[in-house]
């Protein structure tokens, strides 16, 4: 069966923070077109301060998991502080006493971080938000699994599914945040927080897969 | 290209930047690009038929220069830099701290600013920045000496490198008149306790920005040939891991402080001052420096360096810095200057980044007489007043760029508290929880803020947060804008400039005493009785982007816009002002049931670049249309009280009173931008 170390894997957050970052003016871009343009430079601000706190530390993915979550929740504010802050922190405490994670514990742990978001946001799949590109995402990863693949086929599974997800908001019209306010202007934009979400998801799963013994 | 980078996109905040990047740069397909920017194919057509029609692309550059432009552009993003200015590596034919001082003394005039106070260390490089540099259009400037002195044996110590620079930069030159190194920890006490070493120290203390130069413990070091150290000593620190010096200072690989004998002995800047120094330029360079300097960026001590291109790719790839290579051994093609086309706004900064943090530093000096930071902090601000036993404390707050909203209204008969976040988004939890607790009299706090998902999170946990610190609170969400959703959503409508009313009646009823269920109960009538439209003509732009974050066509206008930027409701055409004040002002007649003989309060509100002129034109025909219908105006507003940065557009609000708002609104009150009585 195949896993993943614990230790020493907060590598994985450091480069999720990097990609965050290289996205910033990206993410404020197409949030610029149906927002008020700063997830962007909210997110990089976030991550980066994470990143900062994670740098030399040689965290385990657990603890990388948590200080990332611990400063979204408390330092960045918005939406998306709380939102992802909430994600992270559920992520961090269901692998917390896992040394090596398999999939079912990773499938824990996404399952965690959804019903963490759902339990402080009220959208739905299909209201263009990030939802929309998790929900496929963890979807996608428990059918690989039900349908015998290996963890590394499940991850790919997931990250495609992410990504599908991302794309398909181009095509909805927002129900919720800010952008709800703009019914069907808000139709052809890709939703910022499911583009951010697809490259979290994108970079968390690639980082595992990579690991993987 | 590599499949796995789904959004490649690095290259600055200008998308046909980025887009001219991908396409002459990286040699992508329009496609390829379309699919990495998420925009469609015809919109990256666009972008690069633009770029070449506005002269976007055209020069094409020097390779050395390019490669070093590349390397200091990936310093800074490694190490998180504010500023790097790397020197091609040349043939030598000028010495090296030469072509260092000469790039130093060209990064001083962007780094400096009248009225500051620059600590200065000890070098060869920085003597050299000394003798390079000639600046004479700055003013009040002190330069301070960052070390004790040495013997004079040397042509670069601690005294000369100062006066050189303070002779250059024409500053005031406070030295430190001690040794760097004395004999035993007492004598250092007794000379940190004279009065005019301590004076020359509250100097050191004062100094926003500190130049100097980093020293590897190499035998050829500065550190050996200056005698500056005895050489027992260093042997001490070389063997518990020092691998640098910085202002006299030895730090390990990973920038940590290295005990060792001296430290009880060394007059001078400590790292941890030096860390705390805002600009923290560092010259210095040469294959040898690499492991100090690379301890130095890891330890935090530098954040503007100044190396040369040989030096900085050693950094990086001391750090592990990868990506460089491949991208150096491209070969340069084109690169992209942008020319007369016009495609950011002009705005005063300094640091786009800091926006948020040096507009709260003016704030907090220019309103001192009714705000006081909590606990230091400039993202939560209580009123001077301070909060009274048994009155209800009264909590507002929300993102920046809406100024006055919200900190203006914070004093004595208003809020007595603000939480401040970055522009346009929620302060999280911690500063709301330390504004209710300053705010907290013993009878309860109430939370005030508009109605939006971020706000409402944050706040929540926050008040979560009071709660279980035993403070009670009741929250009101402002939903003012009559525009942002059908009346049958209203508890869904988001807070905008109403708010100025519903604070000003909330701030009133807990200064005269109300309970805190009583004041959460007016709030909310007021709350039900404000109605507010806006009306935008241009977009703002965000100061990080200097960017419109959305366009309104010549002709259009923007109907319902709310207090974000963020696009209205629908784009109309553009009409009179006074068809546009009658669309508004239906639509409030349609919701207020007011009857001949009501009375109202009306705001005519800015969103930041609409001038009084106009305001004063919609105010007008605002008068006309209650007049008509026998509706009294008992007090108005005219002016800048809830913006949205500089877009252009107003809005319209009118509170619909009844004899207990009318109290309240006309109940004294003193802050920074409203004032009764």
């Amino acid at each position: 069966m195949q896993t993943f170390e614990n230790a020493k894997a907060g590598d994985i957050v450091q480069a999720l923070a990097e990609r965050i970052i290289e996205n910033r003016a990206y993410l404020s871009e197409i949030d610029g077109k149906i927002g008020d343009g700063d997830h962007g430079v909210n997110m990089a601000k976030g991550f980066g301060l994470a990143a900062e706190r994670l740098k030399d530390k040689d965290a385990s993915l657990a603890e990388a998991l948590e200080t990332l979550g611990t400063v979204l929740m408390t330092e960045i504010g918005g939406s998306m502080g709380p939102l992802y802050g909430v994600m992270f922190t559920e992520f961090a405490e269901k692998i917390e006493a896992v040394d090596a994670i398999d999939a079912t514990a990773y499938s824990r742990m996404l399952h965690a971080g959804l019903e963490g978001i759902q339990s402080i946001g009220s959208a739905k799949v299909g209201d263009k938000t990030l939802l929309d590109s998790f929900v496929p995402a963890v979807e996608a990863f428990d059918a690989a699994i039900a349908a015998g693949r290996s963890f590394a086929e499940a991850l790919e599974a997931l990250t495609a599914a992410a990504e599908a997800g991302r794309d398909s908001t181009r095509d909805l019209v927002a129900k919720i945040g800010r952008a709800s306010r703009l019914g069907e202007r808000s139709l052809g934009v890709l939703d910022a927080g499911a583009t951010s979400c697809a490259i979290i998801l994108r970079e968390l799963s690639g980082g595992a897969r990579a690991r993987l013994r | 290209m590599d499949g796995s980078d789904a959004i490649p996109l690095r290259y600055g905040d200008d998308p046909y930047v980025w887009a001219c990047w991908l396409y002459y740069e990286d040699g992508m397909t329009q496609s390829e690009i379309a699919e990495a920017m998420g925009v469609s194919r015809a919109t990256v057509n666009s972008y690069l038929a633009d770029a070449r029609e506005k002269g976007i692309v055209n020069i094409s550059i020097e390779p050395a220069r390019l490669a070093s432009l590349t390397v200091a552009q990936e310093l800074k993003r490694h190490f998180g830099l504010t500023d790097c200015l790397v020197v091609p590596s040349d043939d030598n034919a000028r010495p090296l701290i030469d072509r260092l001082g000469a790039a130093g003394a060209q990064a001083l005039p962007k780094l400096l600013k009248s009225g500051d106070t620059l600590a200065v260390a000890w070098g060869r490089t920085v003597l050299s920045v000394g003798e390079h540099a000639g600046i004479t259009s700055l003013q009040d400037m002190t330069v301070v000496q960052a070390t004790g002195g040495t013997t004079a044996s040397f042509p670069y110590t601690p005294e000369l490198c100062a006066s050189a620079v303070a002779r250059a930069i024409a500053a005031r030159c406070v030295n430190i008149t001690a040794p760097a190194v004395v004999r035993s920890p007492e004598l250092l006490q007794m000379l940190l306790d004279e009065p005019l070493v301590r004076e020359q120290f509250a100097t050191l203390a004062r100094s926003n920005r500190v130049l100097f130069g980093i020293s590897s413990l190499r035998p050829n070091s500065t550190i050996h040939t200056s005698g500056f150290f005895e050489s027992v000593s260093l042997q001490d620190y070389l063997a518990a891991g020092a691998v640098g010096v910085v202002a006299g200072r030895f730090i390990d690989e990973r920038g940590r402080p290295v005990a060792g004998p001296l430290d009880h002995r060394t007059v001078g800047i400590s790292l941890d001052l030096l860390r705390r120094i805002g600009t923290r330029i560092a010259v210095a360079g040469g294959f040898d420096k690499v492991p100090a300097l690379l301890a130095a960026l890891r330890g935090g001590y530098v954040n503007v360096l100044i190396t040369d291109a040989a030096t900085g790719h050693g950094i990086l790839r001391a750090d592990g810095g990868t990506a460089l290579d491949s991208r150096l051994s491209h070969r340069p093609k084109l690169v992209q200057t942008l020319s007369t086309y016009r495609s950011h706004v002009k705005k005063f900064l300094n640091n786009p980044n800091e926006v948020v943090e040096e507009m709260l530093d003016g704030v907090v000096k220019a309103h001192e007489k009714y705000l006081k930071p909590i606990n230091g902090s400039h993202r939560a601000l209580a009123a001077r007043s301070g909060p009274r036993p048994e009155k209800v404390g009264l909590v507002i707050g929300g993102g920046t760029g809406h100024e006055p909203c919200f900190l203006g209204y914070v004093g004595k008969g208003l809020a007595d508290a603000v939480a401040v976040g970055n522009i346009f988004s929620s302060p999280p939890p911690d500063p709301i929880v330390q504004c209710a607790e300053a705010a907290s009299g013993g009878a309860g706090v109430l939370f005030v803020y508009g109605n939006y998902a971020g706000d409402v999170m944050n706040f929540e946990m926050a008040a979560e947060i009071a709660e279980e610190k035993g403070i009670r609170v009741q929250t009101v969400l402002t939903t003012d804008d009559i525009a942002s959703s059908p009346i049958e959503d209203r508890e869904g409508r988001r807070g905008v400039a109403g708010n100025f009313f519903i604070f000003k009646i909330a701030g009133a009823a807990c200064d005269r005493g109300l309970s805190l269920e009583a004041c959460a109960a007016v709030t909310r009538k007021a709350n039900l009785r404000t109605y507010t439209m806006g009306v935008a003509l241009e977009p703002g732009a965000m100061p990080q982007t200097r960017r419109h974050n959305f366009e309104i066509g010549p002709e259009d206008m923007e109907v319902g816009m709310g207090i974000h930027g963020e696009p209205g409701v629908t784009r109309e055409r553009i009409r009179s002002a006074d068809e546009i004040t009658d669309s508004v002002m239906d639509r409030v007649f349609n919701e207020m049931k007011a009857a001949p003989g009501d009375r109202v309060a009306v705001l005519v509100n800015s969103f930041g670049a609409t001038p009084l002129m106009e305001l004063y034109i919609l105010f007008r025909r605002v008068q006309q249309r209650l007049a008509a219908k026998d509706i009294l105006i008992e007090a108005n507003w005219i002016g800048h009280y809830c913006t949205s940065l500089d877009m252009v557009g107003a809005s319209i609000t009118i509170l619909h009173l009844d004899q207990e708002l009318s109290e309240l609104l006309h109940h004294p009150c003193e802050t920074a931008f409203l004032k009764i009585n």
